[in-house]
């Protein structure tokens, strides 16, 4: 008896192999989450505030989780992207103003991820001035040559890499009482740069465009509603995975560098300043984890960002096409890789603010995708019978409510501090 | 008023009663699906409020005038609001504006910008869908200064000129999110999709998403629905059986050249393959479970059990009566084989060999001089060179006994080609 066959006979052995055959959009989606500039996030936020941050992943948790179990549930019941279901809904006024912000979001995202391939490969002392056109090619080449979904299997594998941060945080002896107390005790502070930075977490970890391509994922499965099950346990194994590694990685950077108050500005020099508390090999893997998210997420959000905004108007999209049949898309996936390879290229480019603001765009144009997400979730005439519930609906709009009070105070808070200036 | 009006200028027009009091805003247009070739409008659906809005729908002969703002005959209390939507078969707003709708002329799906309405006689007719560029800009009310910007950077650039419309004659409507209304809608607004070729609609069929995919597969009559099935991809394949009942899987593979079958049938897991088997008749059931022991890329993996044979006994006439009983057989009838009793391959003759020779004559007699064939676990390439060799357009499969098993017409043995060709071609790029 080979070895497949002694697995096929054992029975809980070949449920699992079934359950990692369903496995997809869920992981997947979790995977590309933790990108650059989620890293820089966690680790600035960290550093700065120290374990009692931590709390905040709590919430953004359930948050993904319930938003994500809408994007899986629409996508089927409808067999359509939300870009579609948005175009069909509520008209082109809506459809442009939301993927413009997206496409303005999404540049800012691209650069970010760049930024993450510049400090990482930076660490293994190579230049940006190589790093990022070199990487910014082989992007190219991957995509318009390449068999897009191999490598997306590849980078998969790959994001295995995220999991380093384990060994980060475990090398950095954390007071692991203190990290379960603060997980569960919130301690808010209401001043400007605390609230730009809990805004900067949930913008990251329930990045707008992640819906988009939940959604699109959820549908190259095909997965219907008869697989309801098996996809949610996906959607759930992904958010706390995602999360998880939201944890680690802010305690690998609360243990070390907030304690000995060592302040940072990006994921870069996290890396760097793990050195002398965590060890050489804590920061060479905190470094490679940050290349590979980097280069993962650089590949999907260009591509990905130019495939919804021409499903939304409607013009001819696909990596399969060629660049006479889909002229839009390509000029809109090279002009996002142009723009954000320009802009980390800029001689002292202000990467941080850009990387900042990027997560704040993002946290702005959450509501108003979570708000058109929630109307049409509970419209019977696109969900049929599979409209929310009422605990749905319930975290569905307080998250709403909380990101827009969220957003409005840190609009309001600059204008106050200006007008006490005067 | 001008003669064509777009529908987006339309949404939320003011609505008066008959005195010129406000009675709500114009929401949709039903339109009488059954009218010819331009459907002509049958209903006004308007609404009133912002946060809990109200739906009436008022008939169009109530219809005094359309001007900037829409008359009506009847005063105010005689239209009925409530908070459901007046039920309709067929709308522009719902069905038709910002969904994809199939260009029969160009055979692929577009997205609907806006629609031109024909006035004649305060009578609306859908014309055209509008699926352009300038229709997005004008809908956010930016025309003029796009058409600036694009005539200062090219004034004689296509964009400014061309308008591009579809006829409504040759603008096939999706089913809205299959799964609530499928194949209903379809009937109401009749089905123009079976004027595109096969190969076309299978393209355009991939393009759309999985519900409307299965409603629109399932519209189309069983003849074109087996040719469509064939030309579509293994991957799109297998993903539509997924959807359909056990019997439509069953008459499909029933009905799809048996070569194509069996690479479906591979594809699927173990289980479900036998399962099918099990549904499939007793003739098919033999066919194919002959064709699914041998390798994909083999000469066996790639051969069909359409064929036509006669015995080494059989006259000239025998042959020309087997054709006729055959006139609508799958497979190729321009070839015959001829075995023995244990079908023993003993040749191959063509209709252009024997059509002129005497009726009493044995068949056999007029068989290809050369002897040629291949064996079962022979490669693509040694069926593709003997092919070629030959100039033949199909070729007899044995086993190692000799006994027939199955013959390779060319364009098998092309399709495999093409996707080998096709690889190597993405190697060296």
């Amino acid at each position: 008896m080979n070895f497949w066959q002694k697995i096929k006979k054992n029975r809980v052995l070949k449920n699992i192999l079934i359950f990692l055959a369903m496995l997809g959009p869920g992981v997947i989606t979790g995977s590309v989450d933790n990108d650059a500039g989620g890293i820089t996030t966690y680790s600035v936020a960290a550093a700065t505030y120290g374990y009692p941050i931590l709390w905040t992943l709590l919430p953004s948790f359930i948050v993904l989780l319930v938003v994500q179990e809408m994007n899986m549930r629409m996508g089927a019941c409808t067999g359509k992207g939300l870009a579609d279901l948005i175009r069909e809904t509520f008209g082109i006024k809506v459809t442009f103003w939301i993927f413009l912000g997206l496409l303005v979001a999404d540049i800012g995202n691209t650069a970010t991820e760049f930024a993450g391939v510049a400090g990482s490969m930076n660490i293994f002392g190579i230049s940006k001035y190589i790093s990022v056109p070199l990487t910014a090619g082989a992007v190219w080449i991957l995509v318009t040559k390449g068999n897009y979904k191999v490598s997306e299997r590849i980078f998969l594998f790959f994001s295995l890499a995220l999991l380093s941060y384990v060994i980060s945080a475990v090398a950095a002896k954390p007071d692991w009482h203190q990290v379960g107390l603060a997980l569960i005790q919130p301690q808010i502070q209401f001043d400007k740069d605390y609230l730009i930075m809990v805004l900067g977490i949930v913008g990251t970890t329930i990045a707008p465009w992640m819906q988009f391509y939940m959604q699109s994922a959820v549908i190259e499965k095909g997965t219907t509603m008869e697989d309801y099950k098996l996809a949610l346990a996906d959607v759930i194994i992904g958010c706390v995975a995602t999360v998880a590694v939201a944890v680690f990685i802010m305690v690998a950077c609360a243990a070390t560098l907030h304690v000995n108050n060592v302040v940072i500005n990006e994921a870069k020099d996290a890396a760097l300043a793990l050195k002398p508390f965590a060890g050489a090999l804590a920061s060479a893997v905190f470094a490679f984890g940050l290349f590979v998210a980097s280069i993962f997420s650089a590949t999907i959000l260009p591509l990905a960002t130019s495939f919804y905004i021409c499903e939304a108007f409607g013009f001819n999209a696909g990596i399969d096409k060629r660049v006479e049949e889909a002229p839009q898309f390509y000029a809109l996936f090279a002009s996002i890789m142009v723009i954000a390879c320009v802009v980390i290229l800029i001689p002292n480019a202000p990467l941080i603010a850009i990387t900042l603001w990027t997560q704040d765009i993002n946290a702005m144009l959450l509501p108003v995708v979570l708000i058109s997400m929630q109307l049409m979730v509970n419209n019977p005439e696109i969900m049929g019978e599979h409209v929310n519930n009422k605990l749905q609906n319930a975290v569905g709009w307080s998250t709403t409510v909380v990101l827009i009070t969220l957003t409005l105070l840190l609009l309001v808070i600059p204008a106050f501090d200006f007008f006490k200036a005067h | 008023m001008e003669l064509f009006v777009y529908f987006s200028k339309m949404i939320g027009c003011n609505v008066q009663d008959n005195r010129g009091s406000w009675v709500g805003r114009l929401h949709d247009i039903a339109m009488n699906p059954n009218s010819d070739i331009y459907p002509k409008a049958s209903d006004l659906i308007i609404r009133r409020g912002s946060f809990s809005r109200e739906y009436a729908r008022v008939n169009w002969e109530d219809i005094a005038s359309i001007e900037k703002d829409i008359r009506l005959k009847i005063t105010s209390d005689r239209i009925k609001f409530s908070r459901e939507m007046p039920k309709s078969d067929f709308t522009l707003r719902r069905d038709i504006f910002d969904q994809q709708v199939v260009d029969i002329d160009d055979q692929r799906v577009v997205r609907v910008n806006d629609i031109y309405l024909l006035r004649v006689d305060n009578q609306l007719y859908a014309a055209n869908v509008d699926v352009g560029l300038r229709a997005i800009f004008r809908r956010l009310g930016w025309t003029g200064i796009v058409d600036l910007i694009v005539s200062i950077i090219n004034s004689k650039s296509p964009y400014l000129t061309q308008e591009e419309l579809i006829p409504w004659k040759a603008t096939q409507i999706l089913p809205k999110l299959g799964r609530m209304r499928s194949v209903l809608k379809l009937d109401v607004t009749k089905n123009k999709l079976s004027s595109i070729p096969p190969a076309a609609l299978a393209d355009i069929i991939q393009d759309l998403d999985l519900f409307a995919r299965v409603s629109v597969f399932k519209s189309i009559d069983s003849v074109l629905q087996n040719k469509v099935f064939t030309d579509m991809t293994l991957a799109y394949k297998e993903e539509l059986i997924e959807q359909l009942s056990e019997g439509e899987v069953a008459n499909l593979i029933t009905n799809i050249p048996a070569d194509e079958a069996t690479d479906l049938l591979m594809k699927l897991p173990r289980e479900k393959t036998h399962h099918l088997m099990g549904l499939l008749g007793t003739e098919t059931n033999k066919k194919l479970r002959k064709l699914l022991g041998f390798a994909q890329n083999s000469a066996g993996g790639l051969m069909t059990a359409e064929y036509l044979t006669l015995k080494a006994d059989a006259t000239v006439a025998d042959a020309l009566q087997k054709i006729k009983d055959n006139i609508n057989f799958p497979g190729t009838i321009f070839f015959l084989y001829i075995v023995d009793d244990n079908y023993k391959y003993l040749g191959t003759t063509s209709l252009r060999r024997f059509f002129n020779e005497d009726p009493q004559s044995l068949l056999l007699k007029t068989c290809y001089p050369e002897n040629i064939h291949v064996y079962t676990d022979d490669s693509v390439e040694q069926v593709a060179l003997l092919l070629e060799r030959y100039k033949s357009s199909s070729i007899p499969v044995l086993n190692s006994q000799d006994i027939l098993q199955g013959i390779i017409t060319i364009d098998d043995v092309l399709e495999e080609l093409i996707s080998l060709a096709w690889h190597q071609y993405k190697e060296k790029l």
